[in-house]
């Protein structure tokens, strides 16, 4: 198993008020320090037109990113494709690529927020043919390796695409571990069933909620920033169903039941139980994880502290050698 | 008159370090469309004092989408970005259109346009979506530093009150609060001085200098000596830039 850390969304939210210059210079340190403990992936997440900055240019952050780091990996988690032309994305993601000796993980997704496809001027109805037009091009430009192609999907219909088409899948932290498996074997039936294109199996790699901690007020108000984090994306509008999704995690419909299930799947406790809990997300069939820890507002010293920790206790029980293949994320 | 320098394709890190410890106030990124933050961004990490001025490809893609990269690299420079908006074959119109959204989408304010090519929010999937948007993260400084150039840039740039960055001395305006121009550099000692020296008379105050890629580093040593001094003062006084180097600092061997 292969561990990445995200979500980096270079916000400053109303109950965690920062600069955005401080939250990208934090990023700046962070990349940093996920390399010197040897993470294999940094993730990024993309959204427009929120009030705590959401970072809009995920590509630009990328490439500050990876200009301070040489072994590891950062990730789009996702960059909402139809709303700029397939052209400049290719070209721009070609630059990352090979200004970064093919360290970019190009996570790409749809989009959801229909005041995003308004203020860019795309008619929604256009995203599935843009995205789909964009994936073609994408391929045609990243097939030297200057990026890994991801695909964001949360449902079946886009998880079915994407191993179709021989692309990873990342999917997001809200989903509960039951579905997070009967997603993986779609995407793998699918790859299957769509004549094995690429020839290697892509891989399925889940954001995870997780900590570790034996302490139970460090364990409340890490659940209780979980919980925060997800009100967050209410605020967003965010909707499982919205992304022609499932219902179970519809933010919309029954927001405290939908972030209650969220927070739910969190992998929290000491390090035995962490460990523990990740075998059984390895055995709902995910290759590689991505812990989600950077919930907006938690320290930047109690984040590097939990992944120090990680990296000394729980590389040496999961994790697979930097370098071999590469590594995935996405979803939120 | 402020000096910068142009970095060569691909050599960004080392263009913009180099420019930064000799003291430059800036160094140009001019990278292809669609590439112009990335490549900028690699120069905005390797300093930390340095303007880097970003030439812009407008007319390319939706004008909010460029301030956001914009926005972004300027956060993440802690504010040192400018712009150098090409607005290229754009008519003025069009390019009126383009630059006003850029600045409107800095500006802090909501974002309400409908104009001939750009309707923003366009509208189209309505029913809930706001009347107007607003672009974050908004840049880290209060007004962004915007130069033009371009077809149109001229127009556009008294329409507006913007710079319009000049590539010939008789274009300078002499009145004008900022007034930039841009200059191809030989490599030659005294070509070059005199060149320079004639635009920082004509009243330029910022020059960008585009210099030989085979010389470069040559170039700037010789920029740094013997240029930058003969226009930061009125009758500089060459027996200085002309005097032989002092010794090169002796480390210290014992605490």
């Amino acid at each position: 198993m292969r561990f990445g850390v995200g979500l980096w969304c270079l916000q400053a939210t109303s109950s965690a008020p920062r600069s955005h210059a401080a939250a990208y210079r934090d990023y700046l340190e962070d990349v940093r320090f996920a390399e010197t403990l040897g993470y294999h992936s940094l993730w990024l997440s993309e959204h427009h037109f929120y009030y705590d900055g959401y970072c809009p240019s995920v590509l630009t952050a990328a490439a500050a990113g990876l200009a301070v780091t040489s072994t590891l990996r950062i990730g789009t988690g996702m960059l909402l494709l139809p709303y700029q032309t397939a052209e400049r994305v290719c070209r721009a993601a070609l630059e990352v690529g090979e200004r970064s000796g093919g360290r970019l993980d190009l996570g790409v997704g749809q989009g959801y927020r229909d005041v995003e496809f308004d203020g860019k001027g795309v008619p929604r109805r256009e995203r599935a043919p843009r995205f789909t037009s964009a994936i073609g091009q994408l391929e045609r430009v990243g097939a030297d390796g200057a990026f890994h192609i991801w695909m964001g999907a949360q449902a079946d219909k886009g998880v079915e695409r994407a191993g179709r088409l021989g692309h990873g899948i990342l999917l997001s932290g809200a989903l509960p571990l039951p579905l997070v498996e009967r997603l993986a074997g779609i995407h793998q039936k699918a790859w299957i069933d769509g004549g094995r294109r690429g020839g290697e199996r892509p891989r399925v790699a889940a954001l995870r909620n997780l900590w570790i901690t034996s302490d139970p007020a460090e364990r409340r108000a890490v659940l209780d920033w979980q919980r925060a984090s997800y009100v967050l994306y209410q605020g967003l509008g965010w909707a499982v169903s919205a992304t022609d999704a499932n219902s179970e995690m519809d933010f919309r419909r029954d927001a405290e039941q939908a972030i209650a299930a969220a927070v739910a799947t969190t992998i929290i406790g000491p390090t035995d139980e962490v460990i523990e809990g990740l075998r059984s997300v390895a055995a709902a069939g995910v290759d590689d994880v991505v812990l989600r820890i950077a919930v907006e507002g938690a320290p930047q010293e109690a984040i590097h502290s939990l992944m120090r920790q990680f990296a000394e206790e729980v590389f040496p029980v999961l994790g697979e050698p930097i370098g071999v293949g590469s590594m995935v994320v996405g979803g939120r | 008159m402020r000096i910068a320098v142009s970095a060569t394709a691909g050599n960004e890190t080392h263009c913009a370090q180099l420019a930064e410890s000799q003291g430059l106030f800036a160094v140009l990124i001019d990278a292809p469309v669609a590439t112009e933050t990335i490549a900028a961004a690699a120069a905005v990490v390797a300093t930390t004092s340095i303007r880097i001025i970003v030439r812009l490809h407008v007319g390319t893609e939706n004008p909010v989408t460029l301030a956001e990269e914009i926005a972004v690299l300027d956060n993440i420079s802690n504010g040192r970005i400018g712009v150098l908006a090409d607005t290229g074959e754009l008519g003025e119109e069009a390019a009126l259109e383009d630059i006003g959204l850029l600045r409107a989408s800095w500006s802090g304010r909501p974002i309400r346009h409908q104009g001939e090519r750009w309707r923003i929010p366009a509208g189209i999937d309505g029913h809930v979506t706001p009347d107007a948007i607003m672009v974050t993260p908004k840049p880290v400084q209060i007004d962004m530093p915007l130069w033009l150039t371009g077809k149109a840039a001229s127009r556009v740039g008294r329409a507006l009150g913007l710079p319009s960055i000049s590539e010939e001395l008789g274009a300078i305006d002499p009145a004008a609060n900022v007034a930039p121009g841009r200059i191809t550099l030989q490599g030659s000692i005294e070509h070059d001085r005199e060149a320079l020296i004639a635009w920082s008379d004509a009243g330029a105050t910022h020059i960008v200098c585009d210099v030989p890629v085979d010389a470069w580093d040559a170039t700037l040593a010789k920029i740094v000596r013997w240029i930058v001094p003969e226009v930061a003062m009125v009758g500089f006084p060459r027996v200085v830039a002309e005097a032989e180097l002092p010794l090169p600092w002796p480390r210290r061997t014992t605490v």
